[in-house]
């Protein structure tokens, strides 16, 4: 029993991670509709960055994780520029901006190896104290992550439901030409949604590298099977689906990895990516709406 | 009145389409205020590509788009819509997952708190059976519905000219009459220039003030609704294209 509720403790806290990624990767695709495989290498940039800052410019790891957001944030926006946004404006295909996207990423990460090398890294932060908690066993720095994973997940709900510009990007990502002719200048839209994707993006890499015992430029792509599970469990482009669907993924490759063998880790999360995708493509939460609209009308 | 006429909106010589290829072939149309301008047509004569153009979503080769004596060719979407230009495009022309009261919100999202409020006001007058479905999300409604939420979207806006993309297509005899009466003729009674599209041309241009014919991209005749109805050419026209413009008139259950 103890181990089970280990476990489960465990996988909430890579549950939060993987969902904190994949609301990120998912709001690209609703608002670009642009499947970004790139995204991976982003978060290994993020990683690496943050681990500049903490071993060699000796920020406080909690500081880097904000800097590593903007940073990663701000050059989301600048690649949307450069590459999916002039795609689509020449009407490239879905296919052929996903394939833009990989070269991108694989650019992006044999970069990344031609300055760090292979070798691998460690952020070295210490686990900090442990909290035992009706046989909940974690440390301090998890704990932080998933309640400051829940208290974003909490502000971007608020913003998409609350705020004019949150509003506006439902309304792109549901219908981009009507909200167009609301006035809604979609450019400005799809910035603002990669510069919070980028963010969501740098910092799952800080806390997601500052919590593995090592990480090399394999970390962001190796990631991105687990975060593109959750967003297609939760129907890709829904970011509660997203929310939902990482916390599913990080209990059951947990659970995998304690009960049949950590080897499995991987393939738990793939598993769900190929049922779900033969099964229920849609994902759990894929457009409830439009299901109800072929109920009624 | 503007100075162009009494026209809010003309089309003159317009050349238009995908890429090299016109579909528009050199049309002139006008919309003056408070009347409702119908443009029918065989399928593939061009109905929708025009509106398309004029909205700067094809490509424009020739002629000009003028907004109350003001050119407006290839502006973009979002700058008409700050212009007085509102468009419903064909088909699903709502936000889906979202509640009526966003999607009438979305509609007036270039206007301050106090204003949209009241036009949300002045929406739910113009269509009082929104009123009580405010909370209701878009895409559980019926057809008919999401039709009226769409155009009291784009009302939100207070439109100089309002541009309707065959809002009834995929609608029943009854609902077909409904959107053209109680929305599409009472808006234009109402003073706003309303160009419709439509393939049920015969219910079309029974409330139509004023009908263009487009045949093959282009003008094949321009004269009052009645008037193209009860010309008997204009039937062949239409069987021509495959589609009687009797065809609608039987009632459809």
């Amino acid at each position: 029993m103890r181990l089970f509720i280990e476990t489960i403790g465990f996988g909430i806290f890579s549950g939060s991670l993987i969902s904190l990624g994949a609301v990120g990767f998912t709001v690209q695709f609703a608002i670009s509709n642009v499947l970004n495989v790139a995204y991976g290498a982003f978060i290994t940039l993020g990683a690496y960055f943050g681990y500049w800052l903490v071993n060699d410019a000796h920020l406080n790891f909690w500081l880097t994780v904000p800097i590593v957001a903007i940073a990663i944030g701000a050059l989301s926006v600048a690649f949307n520029r450069l590459l999916p946004r002039p795609l689509l404006r020449r009407g490239a295909s879905f296919v052929a901006i996903l394939i833009g996207t990989v070269w991108a990423g694989i650019t992006l990460q044999y970069t990344i190896v031609s300055i760090v090398g292979p070798s691998t890294f460690t952020y070295a932060l210490g686990n900090g104290k442990t909290i035992d908690l009706w046989d909940f066993v974690l440390t301090n720095t998890q704990l932080i992550i998933i309640g400051g994973t829940a208290l974003l997940m909490l502000g971007y709900h608020g913003l998409l439901t609350r705020t004019q510009l949150g509003q506006a990007m439902r309304a792109t990502s549901v219908n981009p030409v009507v909200a167009r002719s609301c006035g809604i200048r979609i450019d400005r839209i799809t910035d603002v949604a990669w510069l919070i994707s980028g963010m969501l993006c740098g910092a799952t890499g800080v806390v997601l590298a500052g919590t593995v015992s090592t990480f090399d430029s394999t970390l962001g792509t190796t990631f991105l099977v687990y975060m593109i599970a959750a967003a297609v469990l939760g129907g890709i482009g829904q970011p509660y689906g997203a929310m939902i669907g990482g916390l599913v993924v990080g209990l059951t490759t947990q659970l995998t990895a304690a009960y049949l063998s950590p080897a499995y880790e991987d393939v738990a999360a793939f598993v769900i990516l190929v049922v779900m995708l033969l099964a229920w493509p849609r994902g759990l939460f894929g457009s409830a709406a439009a299901a109800g609209r072929r109920l009624v009308g | 009145m503007s100075a162009d006429n009494g026209h809010v909106l003309r089309i003159e010589q317009l050349v238009a389409g995908y890429g090299d290829t016109p579909v528009i072939r050199g049309v002139d149309v006008e919309v003056p205020a408070g009347k409702l301008v119908v443009v029918v047509g065989p399928n593939g004569a061009g109905k929708s590509t025009l509106l398309k153009a004029i909205l700067g979503l094809v490509n424009i080769t020739g002629g000009e788009v003028m907004l109350d004596g003001r050119p407006i060719t290839r502006s973009p979407l979002e700058d008409l819509a700050r212009n007085g230009v509102g468009y419903v495009p064909q088909g699903d022309a709502v936000f889906d997952s979202m509640r009526v009261r966003e999607n009438l919100e979305m509609g007036g999202y270039l206007l301050d708190k106090a204003l949209r409020a009241e036009r949300l006001e002045q929406a739910l007058e113009l269509f009082p059976d929104l009123r009580h479905k405010l909370k209701r999300y878009v895409g559980t409604m019926s057809g008919g519905e999401r039709r009226m939420t769409a155009v009291a979207r784009a009302m939100m806006l207070a439109p100089r000219v309002l541009l309707l993309d065959e809002p009834t297509a995929g609608l029943s005899a009854a609902l077909t009459k409904m959107v053209l009466t109680e929305q599409a003729r009472m808006l234009a009674d109402r003073g706003t220039a309303v160009l419709l599209v439509e393939q049920k041309a015969h219910a079309a241009l029974e409330q139509a003030d004023w009908a263009y014919v487009l045949v093959q991209g282009e003008v094949a005749m321009s004269a009052p609704g009645r008037e193209v109805l009860e010309d008997p050419d204009m039937g062949e026209v239409f069987l021509g294209g495959g589609s009687g413009l009797l065809a609608d008139a039987e009632p459809a259950g």
